[in-house]
């Protein structure tokens, strides 16, 4: 038996197609032409949270990079200044080797460049005061000679979800030498060992000339470790940016992958869609014209 | 035998049936187009037979009825379908329409800009000292906060839009019911059961217009009058001849329209009460649907006000001294830095799980509207909570620990679910992104079946041009025998009245 088809019933199916082919066409147009694959969370629910989650994790990893950058530019002025301060050592070890009284304008000299060093600014504030940026870590003449004024606190910066690194090294640490270990007799302070060293050429006693050179040796030594440290620090941060740059790399590419449009498969569903579209239309008109009145005399 | 005269007289019958009949097609070829038009057929039988001794002779054909094709039970579940389908389109529509906007996944979104924000203390942490830092995280809480506030008052503002157009739909459904209960009275009162094609054929166009507005169940009794209910069946829109209004009335000022079903005289209430249809999907949108991706916005706010105020207050500012004050305020300055301004500054959190006060559930409600960045601050951005230690200018801890929030597992109470801030949106856009999908497939769906239904009672019931032709065919072909027939038996009469005899 055959099924009863009312004359509206073709019509409606056919609008009915037709209008899912355009809907499809439309949705498939935005895809083409945003680049986009997903235009509403509602097209791709997981696909949208991932590239959300994909946007976030790169989101972080660029301001990782950004601390990164910014620790490193703090380690390197660090750096910079304890490299100077071990040349100015230097130098004060061939002046105690020469033994000469003649030499002393020139270690006091050198003591104010340390003292320039130690107090040291970048981007505004004072490198080797701990946190107390804002304050010079060693006070010069009139008052106090060489006081610590700064305290012995680390500034930590967020590099990544769980690690932190300090950029800072305190000057107490450094300069004065607080922690090390030195010989019994002997000095680590720097300020102190170069104080010492200027009237011990000036009086010529030999055998005060020789703890002298021995405290620089110490601090010479302490100059090193700090370097050590800070050399540690950069080659960490170093290998960090590299991995953070790496792993923000694969992320960028996991997103696009989910977000970009996928063009072959796109144009083809749109000029499929496009065929449907012109044989739907087609049929409709040929449908249109047949009919028995058309027949009757 | 029957006589010449009974002869012609069925001759006539033949005429007159055929006619009529034709009549019936003229009538189904006009309402080729007329909506929800079902299609009539001339029932002809033969007439009671004359006998004579034992014979039994035909007396000719009479017209018994003129029927309409119809399936009553396909017109019940259509107007049932009808409804989900309607329902299903407006939640999609409302739901697909807040979607791009509230599941911006790029740098305009939610995610995108509470990131900023807690970036924007990162980027504090590198240099407590710099002026330009404190204000430009103040900026990013700003750009954060209204971000919230346009995609939360987005929503807002889809409400309001339902529940303007409830106040209209409740129009037109008083209107449709009255009418079907008019149309009850006629059918009621037909002369014989099922005579009145067309009153029911307005009927179910206006039925089906009803359950395109409310989730409607309908009956028939059995002198053919509909009984509606509510698809809840909480409440009766028409009985026999009789309808009962709908009544919208707005609770309080500014209030949303409540709706109540006037039973004669007695109020019952029924906004909650219809779940399907235009009507059904507008009030699920505007009291559930929408309210509850509201309600995860509050949450977000909740928790960034609550963690950061928390940390801020309990930090120093530039200049060392205990801050005291929270980030975020209450935007009523009349609540200013008041525990019970609506943000849970007095909340405490533990790191496995979070804690909320008393009061909490109800007071973050409507939080996004009230989020501001604490004015004092803005005033003088230097009394950021930085540190936490005195006399430092450089210690950034403080700005560390609020930054951290940003990766806590635990920083937001979703539901009751200590959620991270990244994985709470993520939540809100998979969420949208679900619904806003799963109205679209019950849509589809509905829109299959309905017209797959449609189809069905199509096939019964529509008009089919090249059928009508050919009955009209059959039907001229037999009036012109009838006439044939009426012109031989006058003939005879001819012969036996005028030749007779001569």
């Amino acid at each position: 038996m055959s099924f009863r088809t009312s004359t509206a019933t073709q019509q409606r199916q056919n609008l009915q197609d037709l209008q899912a082919t355009q809907e499809r066409m439309a949705l498939n147009n935005a895809r083409i032409t945003s680049g986009s694959r997903i235009g509403s969370p509602g097209e791709d629910p997981n696909g949208a949270a991932l590239i959300l989650d994909f946007g976030n994790s790169i989101q972080a990893n660029t301001q990782y990079l950004k601390q990164v950058t910014s620790a490193s530019s703090f380690l390197t002025s660090t750096e910079d200044a304890v490299n100077g301060a071990v040349q100015a050592v230097m130098r004060l070890q061939e002046l105690a080797v020469s033994g000469s009284s003649a030499s002393v304008p020139e270690v006091n000299a050198i003591l104010q460049n340390l003292l320039g060093l130690a107090n040291t600014q970048s981007q505004g504030k004072y490198i080797f005061s701990g946190t107390k940026t804002d304050t010079q870590p060693f006070g010069g003449p009139p008052a106090a000679p060489y006081t610590w004024q700064g305290n012995s606190e680390a500034i930590n910066l967020g590099v990544s979800a769980s690690t932190v690194v300090a950029t800072n090294l305190t000057g107490d640490d450094v300069f004065q030498g607080v922690n090390y270990l030195a010989p019994a007799g002997v000095s680590a302070n720097l300020f102190t060992v170069a104080t010492d060293l200027a009237s011990a050429l000036q009086s010529g006693i030999g055998a005060d000339v020789q703890t002298a050179s021995k405290g620089l040796d110490a601090v010479l030594n302490n100059l090193n470790d700090m370097l050590a440290k800070l050399g540690g620090r950069q080659a960490g941060l170093l290998s960090l940016q590299t991995s953070l740059g790496n792993f923000n790399a694969s992320l960028q590419s996991l997103q696009s992958a989910q977000e970009a449009t996928d063009y072959p498969t796109a144009i083809t569903e749109y000029s499929n869609d496009q065929t449907i579209q012109s044989a739907t239309l087609s049929v409709m008109a040929k449908a249109n014209k047949v009919n028995l009145f058309d027949y009757l005399a | 035998m029957p006589g010449l005269n009974a002869s012609l007289y069925l001759g006539l019958s033949g005429l007159q049936a055929q006619q009529a009949a034709l009549n019936v097609v003229g009538h189904n070829i006009a309402n080729v187009n007329t909506p929800g038009y079902t299609r009539q057929r001339a029932a002809l039988s033969a007439s009671q037979s004359q006998v004579e001794g034992q014979i039994y002779f035909g007396t000719g054909v009479t017209l018994s009825s003129v029927q309409g094709i119809r399936d009553r039970f396909l017109d019940l579940q259509i107007y049932r379908e009808t409804a989900k389908q309607t329902g299903a389109d407006e939640r999609y529509a409302a739901v697909n329409a807040v979607a791009s906007s509230l599941g911006d996944t790029g740098s305009t979104g939610i995610a995108a800009q509470i990131q900023a924000f807690f970036q924007g203390f990162q980027d504090l942490s590198t240099q407590p000292e710099s002026a330009a830092l404190r204000t430009s995280l103040l900026g990013k809480a700003q750009a954060m906060i209204t971000g919230l506030q346009t995609k939360y008052q987005l929503l807002e503002d889809q409400r309001g839009n339902a529940d303007q157009s409830i106040g209209a739909l409740v129009g037109e459904v008083n209107t449709l019911t009255g009418q079907i209960a008019q149309l009850n009275q006629r059918i009621s009162t037909e002369t014989t059961s099922g005579a009145d094609n067309d009153a029911r054929d307005q009927r179910k166009t206006l039925t089906d217009k009803l359950a395109g507005l409310v989730g409607i169940n309908v009956s028939e009794s059995s002198k053919g009058e509909y009984q509606i209910t509510l698809d809840s069946g909480s409440a009766v829109l028409v009985t026999g001849t009789s309808s009962f209004d709908m009544v919208a009335e707005r609770s309080g000022t500014g209030g949303y329209l409540q709706l109540a079903a006037d039973m004669g005289g007695t109020l019952v209430d029924a906004t909650s009460a219809i779940k399907e249809g235009t009507l059904g999907a507008k009030l699920d949108l505007r009291d559930n649907i929408l309210v509850g991706f509201q309600a995860q916005l509050d949450q977000l706010a909740a928790g960034l006000s609550s963690n950061v105020n928390l940390a801020h207050q309990t930090g120093l500012a530039a200049d060392g001294t205990l801050s005291g004050q929270g980030f975020f305020l209450n935007a009523d300055p009349s609540n200013a830095n008041d525990s019970s301004n609506g943000l849970p500054v007095t909340i405490s959190f533990s790191s496995a799980t979070l804690q909320f006060g008393p009061g909490w559930t109800s007071r973050y409600k409507g939080m996004v509207n009230l989020l501001a960045v604490n004015a004092a601050l803005v005033k003088n951005p230097s009394l950021i909570a930085a540190a936490s230690a005195g006399g430092a200018a450089g210690d950034n801890s403080n700005a560390l620990r609020m930054a951290a929030f940003q990766d806590d597992p635990a920083a937001v109470n979703m539901g009751g679910t200590p959620t991270g801030f990244n994985s709470a949106v993520a939540a809100l856009i998979t969420d949208l992104g679900t619904q806003s999908q799963n109205y679209k497939a019950q849509s589809t769906a509905q829109q299959n079946l309905v017209s797959a239904l449609q189809s069905q009672r199509d096939s019964i019931s529509g008009v089919n041009l090249d059928e009508e032709a050919s009955n009209m065919m059959t039907l001229q072909r037999g009036y012109q025998a009838s006439a044939r027939f009426i012109s031989v038996i006058n003939q005879l009469t001819d012969q036996l009245v005028n030749q007779f005899g001569r």
